[in-house]
């Protein structure tokens, strides 16, 4: 809710070229202040106004809250452009995938293209994670409320992403889904995993599941800053990180070695 | 599809691996696992100039690549150390005797290095951190090549032979020969003799030598597949210089390449006879050298099994069977003028060790050298 000043109340003259006091009084009602309305018009500012205001208001009836419709629209300006009846099938579909209001915001602040994605690649990316990955329906919406963009991701990207977790690092579903490993980047994830390995601080689980040593826990691996990953997990050097990253980097290079330069006794 | 799924990991490496991660853990505690990321992570190289080739092309070529000759880099240390000796001309009897300090040392270039280490070698390297490589030689017009690529480290045990001008110079495990070229640079060989007992691997040797030395060069050049445990029979008594670059774990190859890995099920046998055949050579080369004579023996590996112990029974076997006295050089010297290129254990009870580092990811090489007493 807003709490506006008599001073916002006042339709400010530079709003007057939009001719269109009755939308503008709708924005208020719904609790926009003057400030956001004028933000949210500059958002495809060529839309017509009752479209703006049709699909703002659906918006607001799936739970969004006035600032995280802003967000969103910014950060998505196709939005704008849905139909409200596709807004509405989506957000069917997404409480089906127990989505609840609270993290309907969540979703619409940081992955807006949730709603404008096709149908079809919601199922895909679904149908991966429950029937190659053989994650359970609730995990699948955990999955999803904690790390959207596994919808934006390439499937065979997230499909090689999982089999590394899983049979590389011999990490279970459940500590997959709880440790939100899916936000972070493949990339970063193979270069504390491989580094660890390399120093003789990771193994990957023999088929009854044990290790010689003691791993780090998942979570603690992806979630430590840089700099407490290298000095209190690795137990190693900032510098020594560094060039590893770049070592790493090169020999991912599928030809990097087909130049001759490593042609030595 | 399954792309991320258990690397397959062969038995040979993961044996290597576990013997390392045993043995290695006790003996370097906690700066193991710095090493073994560096076993398992890309080597780096050094390019070993080839004074053969057209010298100024290859020193232009190199220097454009950033590269520097890490010996000649060291003179620098050698200065610094020399001038620190000046200042402290109250007891400049301290550094004088290893280094030879003149009066005015910044005027000399090399202020007695060559009387220290084996003259003339050049080795380009990248500075620490530095992760370039180098694109592979050139044959210039003449066919030869203008560097040799290799473990920077591996030249270490050839400067420290100490090689100097008119020597009798004898390489008892030549093969594949970066360290028998290395020799070649120093031009001070009278007579090399360069041998392995493998005649596939001296065949590898003569062709290296024959794209990187001229045939009149290659005249003072005797290439022999002897055992070199029975060298001593052979030729007692020689040479000036021996270095016995014995075969050994391979510690890197070991961890990262199935083919020919001294881990195989099949070579336990000859795994467990390394020291042995290491204790053999090292005897056999000593017995090869002249008295006051000077013997560098060398291995690639981090067991201490191979090099102290190695080096120790040598000299008790020597004494005891042969009543020859052998002195073990202090190369400590090695440590202060290198140490920017390399980095060293510092903890080794007899001769010196490089270890692997990603900063410095050369190695390992240990090297120790050995003085037969008249
Ligand atoms: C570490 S490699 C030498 C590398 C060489 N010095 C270089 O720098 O290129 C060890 C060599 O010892 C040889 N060798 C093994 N047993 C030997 C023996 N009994 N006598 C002589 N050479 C032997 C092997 O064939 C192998 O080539």
């Amino acid at each position: 809710t807003v709490t506006s000043s008599p001073a916002e109340q006042q339709r400010p003259a530079n709003l007057s070229y939009l001719k269109l006091g009755k939308v503008l009084d709708s924005f208020l009602d719904m609790g926009f202040s003057h400030a956001e309305i004028k933000a949210l018009f500059s958002v495809q500012p060529k839309l017509l106004s009752h479209a703006r205001l049709a699909l703002v208001s659906e918006l607001l009836l799936l739970g969004l809250s006035t600032d995280a419709i802003l967000k969103a629209l910014q950060k998505s300006p196709e939005l704008l452009r849905m139909s409200p009846n596709h807004l509405k099938d989506r957000a069917d579909l997404l409480r089906k995938l127990s989505f609840k209001e609270g993290s309907l915001n969540h979703m619409a602040i940081h992955c807006p293209s949730i709603f404008t994605l096709p149908q079809s690649r919601i199922e895909a990316v679904k149908n991966l994670l429950t029937e190659k990955c053989l994650f359970s329906t609730q995990q699948l919406s955990k999955i999803l409320r904690t790390c959207p963009n596994v919808l934006l991701e390439d499937l065979d990207h997230l499909e090689y992403k999982f089999q590394f977790v899983y049979f590389r690092m011999g990490i279970k579903h459940r500590e997959i889904v709880n440790s939100a490993f899916f936000q972070k980047s493949l990339a970063e994830i193979k270069n504390r995993h491989i580094f660890l390995e390399r120093l003789g601080l990771y193994q990957t689980p023999d088929k009854k599941g044990q290790t010689q040593i003691v791993n780090p826990k998942l979570k603690s691996l992806i979630r430590a800053s840089e700099t407490d990953f290298v000095t209190k997990i690795a137990c190693s050097s900032v510098e020594e990180y560094e060039i590893f990253k770049k070592l790493l980097a090169r020999e991912e290079e599928p030809e990097w070695n087909k130049d001759g330069t490593l042609k030595v006794e | 599809k399954k792309w991320a799924a258990t690397r397959p990991k062969l038995s040979a490496i993961r044996l290597a691996l576990q013997n390392f991660d045993i043995n290695y853990s006790v003996q370097f505690d906690s700066l193991w696992p710095s090493i073994r990321i560096s076993l398992l992570s890309e080597q780096k190289y050094g390019a070993l100039f080839n004074n053969f080739s057209n010298i100024q092309q290859v020193t232009q070529e190199l220097e454009h690549l950033n590269a520097v000759d890490f010996i000649w880099e060291s003179q620098k240390v050698v200065q610094d150390l020399a001038s620190t000796a000046a200042q402290q001309a109250s007891e400049p009897a301290m550094l004088t005797g290893t280094l030879a300090v003149s009066a005015e040392p910044q005027l000399q270039p090399l202020p007695c290095l060559s009387t220290l280490i084996s003259p003339n070698i050049k080795c380009y390297t990248f500075p620490k951190g530095d992760l370039s490589l180098f694109p592979p030689a050139r044959p210039d017009t003449l066919g030869i090549l203008g560097y040799y690529l290799l473990d920077a480290a591996s030249v270490l045990p050839v400067l420290a032979l100490n090689v100097q001008p008119g020597d009798l110079v004898l390489d008892l495990c030549a093969a594949p020969g970066g360290k028998t070229l290395a020799l070649l640079q120093t031009g001070c060989c009278r007579e090399l003799a360069a041998n392995d007992i493998s005649a596939s691997r001296t065949g590898r040797l003569n062709r290296v030598l024959r794209s990187y030395v001229p045939q009149n060069i290659c005249d003072i050049l005797r290439i022999t597949s002897w055992d070199g445990r029975k060298w001593r029979d052979l030729e007692a008594n020689t040479y000036d210089r021996v270095l016995v670059d014995v075969p050994c774990t391979n510690d890197r190859h070991s961890v990262l390449e199935e083919d020919n890995n001294m881990f195989k099920n099949m070579r336990k046998g000859e795994r467990q006879m390394l020291p042995m055949l290491q204790l053999e050579l090292l005897v056999s080369a000593i017995l090869s050298a002249k008295p006051g004579g000077e013997v560098v023996y060398s291995t690639c590996s981090l067991s201490q099994l191979q090099n102290e112990y190695v080096v120790e029974r040598a000299v008790e076997l020597l004494k005891i069977q042969y009543n020859i006295e052998v002195h073990v050089e202090d190369l400590s010297i090695f440590r202060r003028l290198f140490q920017g290129t390399f980095s060293f254990f510092p903890n080794c009870r007899l001769g010196e060790l490089v270890l692997p580092h990603l900063t410095a990811n050369f190695g390992p090489m240990y090297f120790c050298k050995l003085r037969r007493l008249e």
